[in-house]
C-alpha cells in the first residue's frame, strides 16, 4: 500500500507548505458546501478531479483506480433525496417512494458536492505525509505542540493496539471462549475485547506521555525542529492554481449551464 | 505541600491527558471506519434504518469523556477520531472532519451545561444527543435534509437521537464503569480536594 501510494513525481502541490495547503483546501471545501447551484457544483467536482490527475504526482491509470469509489460516493451520498425528497414536479411515485424533478437534481446535486468534497480531500492526502502536516502545524499554524505530539505518538500506538487485539483473540480461543448468538452475547464480545483493549491502551498512552514530558514534548519551553517548515514560493503557485480553478469552475457554471438550476433548495 | 497542590490543580489538558485522549479516539476512529459497513448492512430493511447504528459515530466524545472528565477531551476525540477518515485516504474524510467537529462541540457542551460534573448514564445519553444535534448542522447545508418529506425527516432524526442515547449514552456509561474497575482511569481523571486530604492524615 505505501509503495502504491508514493507518488511518480512532486508536483507543485507536494512542495507547497501543508498549512497553505490546508488552508486552501478548507476554503475550497467551503466554497463546495455553501454552493447552491447545480452548475458551479458539477463544474468544481470536474475540475478539481482533473486537479487530481494533474498535481497527485500519480499514474493516470491509478488516478484512475484511486478515483473509482467516487461512483459509490456519487450514489450513496444522492440517492435518498432523490428518492424522498420535497418536489412538486412529480416524475415517479411508488409507494413512499416520490421521484420529483427538483428532487432528483437536489439528489444528483448532493453527488456532485460529494465527489468535489472527495477530490478536494484527496488532493490534500495524497501530497501530504502526515507527520509534515503536524510540523507545518506547530512551527506556521501555532498548534500547541502536546497536540501535534499526541497525535503523532497515537498514529505510532496503534498498530501495538491492534497486536494487543490480536494477542487477545488468541488469549480466549486458547481458553475455549465461544461466540453465541442473539444481541446478548455480542454486548459480552463487546465486554471481551473493549475492556482489555480500552484499559491497555489507557496504561500505554500514559507510560509514553509521562517519557515525553521528561522530555519536554509538552511544549513547555521554546523548542527547535527536526524538520523545518517554510513557505515558498510554491504555496504562492498553489494558491493561484487553486483559486484559478474556482474561478473556473464559476465561470463554464455562468457561460455553459448544462442543468441551468441556480438554486437547488426547495422555494 | 500546599505548592503542590496549587500546581497540580493548574488548568489546561497536560500531555498525558491528550496521549490517552487521542489514542483512545483514534483506536474508536478505526472502528468507526469499519462501522460503515455495519452501517450499510442496515440500509436495505427500510428507509433510513441505517440510521439505528448511527449513534456509534458519536461514541468517542462520550466515552472518553466519561473515562478521563475533563474538559475539552470529548471535543478533542471526536476530531482525533473523525480524522483517521483522512488518515485512511477516505473518500469521505474532509466531510468526516467537518462532521467531527460539530459532534463534538454537541457533546462538548452538554458536558459543560453540567458544568463536567456529573457523569452519569443519563447525562452520556443527552451529550449523545447533543452530537446528533451537531451532525444535523451539516446535513442541512450539506445534504439539505430539509427538503425531505416530513415524515422522512421525523423519522431520520427521532431514530439517529435514540441510536446516539443508546449507544453513545448508555453503552459508553457500561463501558466506562468496566474500565473503571480495572483501576486504569485513576491514573488520569482529576485529583479531588478529598484526595489530598487522606495525604495529611
Amino acid at each position: 500500500m505505501r509503495k502504491f501510494l508514493t507518488p511518480r513525481i512532486v508536483t507543485w502541490l507536494h512542495r507547497a507548505n501543508p498549512v497553505a495547503k490546508l488552508t486552501l483546501v478548507l476554503v475550497a471545501f467551503f466554497i463546495t458546501l455553501f454552493s447552491h447551484s447545480l452548475d458551479f457544483v458539477f463544474y468544481q467536482a470536474i475540475i478539481y478531479i482533473l486537479l487530481l490527475f494533474v498535481l497527485s504526482g500519480h499514474a493516470p491509470w491509478k488516478v484512475l483506480l484511486i478515483i473509482l469509489p467516487f461512483l459509490l460516493v456519487f450514489i450513496s451520498s444522492s440517492s435518498t433525496m432523490i428518492l424522498f425528497g420535497k418536489g412538486d414536479h412529480l416524475w415517479w411515485e411508488w409507494g413512499l417512494i416520490r421521484i420529483s424533478e427538483e428532487s432528483f437534481y437536489r439528489g444528483i446535486h448532493i453527488g456532485f458536492k460529494s465527489v468535489s468534497f472527495a477530490a478536494e480531500g484527496l488532493l490534500f492526502v495524497l501530497t501530504t505525509p502526515s507527520v509534515a502536516l503536524f510540523y507545518a502545524l506547530m512551527q506556521k499554524g501555532k498548534l500547541p505542540p502536546k497536540y501535534a505530539y499526541s497525535f503523532m505518538a497515537s498514529i505510532r500506538l496503534l498498530p501495538m493496539v491492534w497486536e494487543e487485539y490480536e494477542i487477545r483473540r488468541n488469549a480466549l480461543r486458547i481458553r475455549g471462549v465461544r461466540a453465541s448468538r442473539g444481541i446478548r452475547s455480542w454486548y459480552t464480545q463487546i465486554k471481551l475485547y473493549a475492556v482489555p483493549l480500552l484499559s491497555q491502551s489507557i496504561r500505554r498512552a500514559h507510560r509514553v506521555a509521562v517519557a515525553m514530558e521528561t522530555k519536554a514534548f509538552d511544549g513547555k519551553r521554546p523548542r527547535t525542529y527536526y524538520y523545518p517548515s517554510t513557505f515558498s514560493r510554491y504555496d504562492l503557485l498553489v494558491i493561484i492554481i487553486l483559486s484559478g480553478a474556482v474561478g473556473i469552475a464559476y465561470i463554464a457554471a455562468l457561460e455553459y449551464p448544462l442543468f441551468g438550476i441556480f438554486d437547488v433548495r426547495y422555494r | 505541600m500546599q505548592e503542590q497542590v496549587i500546581q497540580k490543580k493548574g488548568r489546561g489538558l497536560k500531555l498525558s491527558d491528550l496521549l490517552v485522549t487521542i489514542l483512545i479516539s483514534i483506536v474508536l476512529g478505526v472502528v468507526y471506519h469499519f462501522w460503515g459497513s455495519v452501517y450499510n448492512l442496515f440500509s436495505p430493511l427500510f428507509p433510513q434504518a441505517d440510521e439505528i447504528v448511527y449513534g456509534m459515530w458519536f461514541l468517542a466524545p462520550t466515552l472518553v469523556f466519561l473515562l478521563i472528565r475533563k474538559p475539552g477531551v470529548a471535543l478533542i476525540a471526536e476530531i482525533a477520531a473523525a480524522h483517521v477518515a483522512i488518515l485512511f485516504g477516505s473518500e469521505w474524510g474532509i466531510q468526516l472532519v467537518m462532521y467531527g467537529v460539530l459532534q463534538g462541540l454537541g457533546a462538548e457542551l452538554v458536558f459543560a451545561a453540567f458544568r463536567y460534573r456529573k457523569f452519569s448514564g443519563a447525562v452520556a445519553a443527552l451529550a449523545g444527543i447533543g452530537a446528533a444535534v451537531g451532525s444535523l448542522i451539516p446535513d442541512i447545508y450539506y445534504g439539505y435534509v430539509a427538503d425531505y418529506e416530513t415524515w422522512l425527516l421525523i423519522a431520520k432524526y427521532a431514530m439517529r437521537a435514540l441510536s446516539s442515547a443508546v449507544i453513545a449514552g448508555y453503552l459508553a456509561f457500561a463501558l466506562a464503569k468496566a474500565v473503571e474497575a480495572t483501576g486504569v482511569t485513576n491514573l488520569l481523571r482529576p485529583v479531588a480536594d478529598k484526595d489530598y486530604a487522606a495525604l495529611n492524615d
